[in-house]
């Protein structure tokens, strides 16, 4: 039962300065899962996943991956493991062209698995045309598949996506997660953070939803999505009272 | 094919030099070759990491100071001093660079230059009576090797000469190596650098180590070349100027800072009968290079920068 929980996140405090962005969460992220984070701005969010793949220390709390204990490890060994990062904001290196970005995603890996490379153009065909483009010059739909893209070159077993959505057109948004489900279909765990609550929950298995730095609802997103509670918050009906 | 070309024959030039000038021209020529070494050491952790430090004369100074206190006081020869001049600077650069390099741009910058104030204080507080204060260090021998010295001002030339090829081979091995790729795009983007796997914090403080032994080097040439050292040459203007070239000059190109040296150290010795007029021009030339060429008179062309990773 233990076993296909891969990785789990208990108590977990963490802050900046003064200010606790979150305060003392637990979840769990089962293999083959796509399990999303909602909330608002400032909920915590981008925190928690930062907290995770290492780039932000954590205060309290542990969080294990699979049989290890990975609550003090530093991000740039998080990767090794099976965990990859694509953060907010895209984060692509503009100076490198598209082929390049995404070849970089395997940095720590001993070669280069051209197998891997093609089945990440076939999931983003787009890339693939543009590869030798600067990726500094692509759209910001283009950029964002570029981070993901990148982020799958290490063959992580876990992916933690940071609004993939954001600022995006909504057509291209769907683009997005129709390929964020292919790759959850290629045995991919996803842990998604996403404001965009309607799709978020769309997609994936099980949510959880917080509130300024605590859990306030968690469930699966069948139940989430018939819960007038997160329909009048998240989702913006009205009840007929 | 003919960039190459070029580089050979400025090498070139460089190597016979000294037999076509005059003694006055030797001096500014290696006074160019030692601001060389240091500005480009500066361009490793400024134009190439991306990290603003203002505090680079520390290690040029530890280097120098180091050979001075060495030589002049405890008659060590000069070129035993080299490895202790590399190696103290590399020591204090790892230390003092460890605590801030988490700091972005600006904050690293005013931390920077809070320990070039400190270091220039604790030189002329003669800290533990062997900076000799205020005044420095007097009577820098020069180096030797089997009873032949090398007295002349050409030779000391030739062994500042030696330290800046040294430099520029390291710089060339550096950019087409895994390390300075690790810099490139940790300069470019530190958080995405890091969730791909480079330990950002490592290659940060290994570039303020590699740029302070070579500075450490560049130390070494200066205190044989005017045989004496003194708080002044080492103090934050001195950073300033460092830090100016590369921005003047060109982040992460060698070309570019060469000139940038150029520019700053000899330019204004050719127009010395301008006397400090010369100072006002040079102000106004840094600000039009600023807005008309805003990555520096000879940028590095990116785009071309990445054909070392290749697959």
């Amino acid at each position: 039962m233990d076993n296909d929980r891969l990785l789990i996140v208990e108590d977990v405090e963490v802050s900046y300065g003064n200010i606790q962005a979150v305060k003392g969460i637990s979840f769990d992220v089962r293999k083959g899962e796509i399990v999303a984070i909602l909330g608002a701005n400032g909920a915590g969010k981008t925190t928690t996943l930062r907290a995770i793949s290492g780039l932000h220390k954590i205060e309290k709390g542990s969080i294990r991956y699979k049989s290890f204990e990975i609550t003090s490890v530093p991000a740039y060994k998080i990767v090794s493991i099976g965990i990859s990062h694509a953060p907010e904001g895209r984060r692509i290196f503009g100076t490198l062209n598209v082929r390049e970005n995404i070849l970089l995603g395997a940095y720590t890996m001993q070669s280069i698995d051209d197998e891997r490379l093609h089945w990440v153009y076939s999931l983003f065909p787009r890339l693939q045309e543009r590869q030798n483009q600067l990726a500094g010059t692509l759209s910001g739909g283009e950029q964002q598949m570029l981070a993901i893209a990148r982020a799958l070159m290490s063959k992580p077993e876990m992916l933690l996506l940071d609004e993939p959505s954001l600022g995006l057109a909504p057509i291209l948004v769907k683009t997005i997660f129709n390929v964020i489900k292919e790759i959850n279909n290629a045995g991919v765990s996803v842990l998604l953070v996403e404001q965009n609550a309607r799709l978020a929950l769309q997609l994936a298995d099980r949510a959880y939803v917080l509130e300024v730095g605590k859990i306030a609802i968690s469930g699966s997103t069948k139940d989430l999505l018939s819960s007038t509670k997160v329909q009048e918050a998240y989702l913006g009906k009205k009840s007929n009272r | 094919m003919k960039k190459r070309t070029v580089t050979y024959a400025l090498l070139i030039l460089s190597v016979l030099f000294p037999l076509f000038s005059n003694s006055s021209w030797i001096t500014i020529g290696t006074t160019f070759v030692i601001y060389s070494i240091v500005s480009l050491s500066q361009d490793i952790v400024l134009g190439r990491a991306g990290m603003f430090d203002m505090g680079h004369a520390i290690y040029f100074g530890m280097g120098a100071y180091t050979t001075a206190i060495l030589n002049s006081t405890y008659g060590v020869p000069v070129l035993l001093t080299i490895p202790f001049a590399v190696v103290i600077p590399v020591i204090f650069a790892v230390l003092l660079a460890a605590p801030i390099v988490h700091l972005k741009g600006d904050y690293l910058l005013v931390a920077t230059l809070g320990f070039n104030i400190v270091f220039e204080q604790a030189l002329k507080n003669n800290l533990f009576g062997i900076t000799g204060g205020p005044n420095g260090i007097f009577g820098v021998g020069v180096p030797s090797i089997f009873g032949i010295e090398f007295s002349s001002q050409a030779s000391i030339y030739y062994f500042s000469l030696f330290f800046l090829f040294l430099t520029l081979m390291i710089m060339n091995n550096l950019e087409a190596s895994k390390t300075g790729r690790a810099l490139h795009f940790i300069n470019e983007d530190s958080l995405a650098s890091e969730t791909i796997g480079i330990n950002t914090r490592f290659y940060k403080i290994f570039a303020f180590a590699i740029s302070a032994a070579l500075s450490g080097l560049a130390g070494v040439a200066f205190a044989v070349q005017y045989s004496t050292v003194s708080p002044e040459a080492f103090n934050f203007i001195q950073s300033v100027l460092f830090f100016t070239i590369v921005i003047v000059g060109g982040q992460s190109s060698i070309p570019g800072v060469l000139i940038g040296t150029f520019l700053m150290f000899v330019v204004p010795e050719i127009f010395r009968e301008f006397a400090t007029a010369r100072y006002f021009v040079f102000g106004i030339a840094m600000i039009l290079t600023m807005i008309l060429r805003p990555k520096g008179i000879w940028p590095v062309k990116f785009g071309r920068i990445p054909k070392y990773i290749r697959h």
